[in-house]
């Protein structure tokens, strides 16, 4: 390729690509009917072009009914929009009660195993302390996230069996409890999953993947079309889902 | 009358929840195949028109009245691919044990769709690892010149990237590209 042909090069890929201004556009035309390399280039971006419009995913229609959409657009804004004051001092207390309740525990098990007469210095009792309260916060994080995780799998399992059809509709499947729970545990997540400590890290993808699941099942119609359960049953199959919380609840367990 | 992009925007601004549907169902489509393209996942890309969405939302008070719905949607879901393809190339390695085959076998996958069909013929396929192969920005030029097909100073304001920069960005893209489809006809 000469020099003269590379300073050409650019503008025949834009001009394939239809994105040359009028000006630039005669003038690179007018150029290529001169150039036979040029030419050449111009025919390979022209039929690189046809090929990515022949990319079966322009036609792509989305998995999700825009209907569930909204319900999904709609609970993430409302979980956070959920004014921070209402839940921190629950979320702070409750962990923070489970703590208490485990350094007492260590405390009276230290007390237990130490000598009667021997004394205690100020400062390393402040470092057992600290690096204790620091291991059990990270424990109470990973218990309350199985917690979630287990509770969110039942509901799911629960969901993808074949279920009950409807009193007052026929063709229809009944999700009223279904969908009560996961609303119910969805509300609770704040307070049982502290998905920003650093030792959530690898759980947070998971995490984020059931809290979705759930708004879909939340959002169902208690008495739900069975295409709508189906959809939701091949999304946790195509996810490997149950999967994924099992093999993360067992890794939080360590 | 049906209410305009813009009256939705301004509707949604004031705190009028009523007034996602309506936007939602005008332009999910558009954004879903925006993400796909980038990211090449049916669910990376709807859980991506989700957020966009969700980003249009919390960011509605701050929209420009004056500025187009359409290509500020594009903006955003664009920009959300971006960085949810590198959080997801970042944590691939983290999470390789729970693509353990034992596991996987438990749960058996869906009949493929047709779509899904499509994009994993041949031709569906090469497309996908050429774009995939692709540096972050240059794959989101391509998606929004030759699927979106935005104009480059739009490009540009949506990456803000400058002129030249797209324009330089989109001859690689294409280069590379013909490169990797080499052989494969239209």
């Amino acid at each position: 390729m000469s020099l003269f042909h590379g300073r050409w090069s650019r503008r025949t890929s834009l001009l394939a690509a239809g994105a040359l201004a009028e000006r630039d556009r005669a003038a690179t035309l007018a150029h290529v009917e001169s150039c036979a390399a040029c030419r050449a280039d111009l025919a390979a971006s022209r039929e690189l072009i046809t090929l990515v419009e022949t990319d079966p995913v322009r036609l792509a229609e989305p998995p999700l009914p825009v209907g569930a959409l909204v319900s999904r657009v709609q609970a993430r804004l409302a979980e956070d929009e959920r004014p921070a004051g209402s839940r921190t001092w629950v979320k702070t207390l409750v962990p923070l009660g489970a703590v208490a309740a485990a350094v007492i525990a260590l405390v009276m098990f230290r007390a237990s195993q130490r000598p009667p007469l021997r004394e205690q210095t100020g400062p390393r009792q402040a470092a057992v302390s600290e690096d204790s309260l620091r291991r059990l916060e990270a424990s109470v994080a990973r218990e309350n996230a199985v917690r979630y995780l287990t509770e969110a799998q039942d509901l799911l399992v629960t969901v993808a069996a074949a279920p009950l059809a409807c009193d007052r509709k026929r063709a229809r499947v009944d999700v009223e409890e279904e969908a009560r729970r996961s609303r119910e545990l969805l509300s609770r997540r704040a307070l049982l999953v502290e998905a920003d400590r650093a030792e959530m890290a690898g759980a947070r993808p998971v995490l984020e993947d059931v809290s979705n699941m759930l708004r879909e099942v939340a959002g169902l119609d208690p008495c739900a079309r069975p295409e709508d359960l189906l959809a939701i049953q091949e999304q946790m199959s195509r996810r490997r889902l149950l999967m994924k919380i099992d093999l993360m609840t067992r890794e939080l367990q360590g | 009358m049906e209410a305009s992009d813009r009256e939705l925007m301004a509707r949604l601004a004031a705190g009028d929840k009523d007034a996602l549907g309506p936007l939602v169902e005008r332009h999910h489509v558009r954004i879903y195949r925006i993400a796909l393209s980038y990211l090449r996942d049916r669910d990376e890309a709807q859980d991506a028109v989700q957020e966009t969405f969700v980003k249009a939302c919390q960011g509605a008070a701050r929209w420009d009245g004056s500025a187009e719905v359409a290509p500020w949607l594009a903006r955003i879901a664009v920009n959300h691919a971006i960085d949810r393809y590198r959080r997801g190339r970042r944590r691939s390695k983290a999470e390789t044990p729970l693509l353990d085959e034992d596991h996987g076998q438990r749960i058996a996958a869906p009949a493929p769709s047709p779509e899904r069909r499509a994009m994993d013929s041949e031709a569906g396929e090469r497309i996908s690892a050429a774009l995939l192969g692709l540096p972050d920005r240059q794959r989101a030029v391509v998606v929004l010149r030759l699927y979106e097909e935005m104009n480059l100073e739009e490009i540009a304001r949506a990456l803000d990237m400058s002129l030249g920069t797209v324009k330089s960005s989109l001859h690689r893209a294409l280069r590379r590209m013909r490169v990797t489809l080499a052989g494969l006809r239209p």
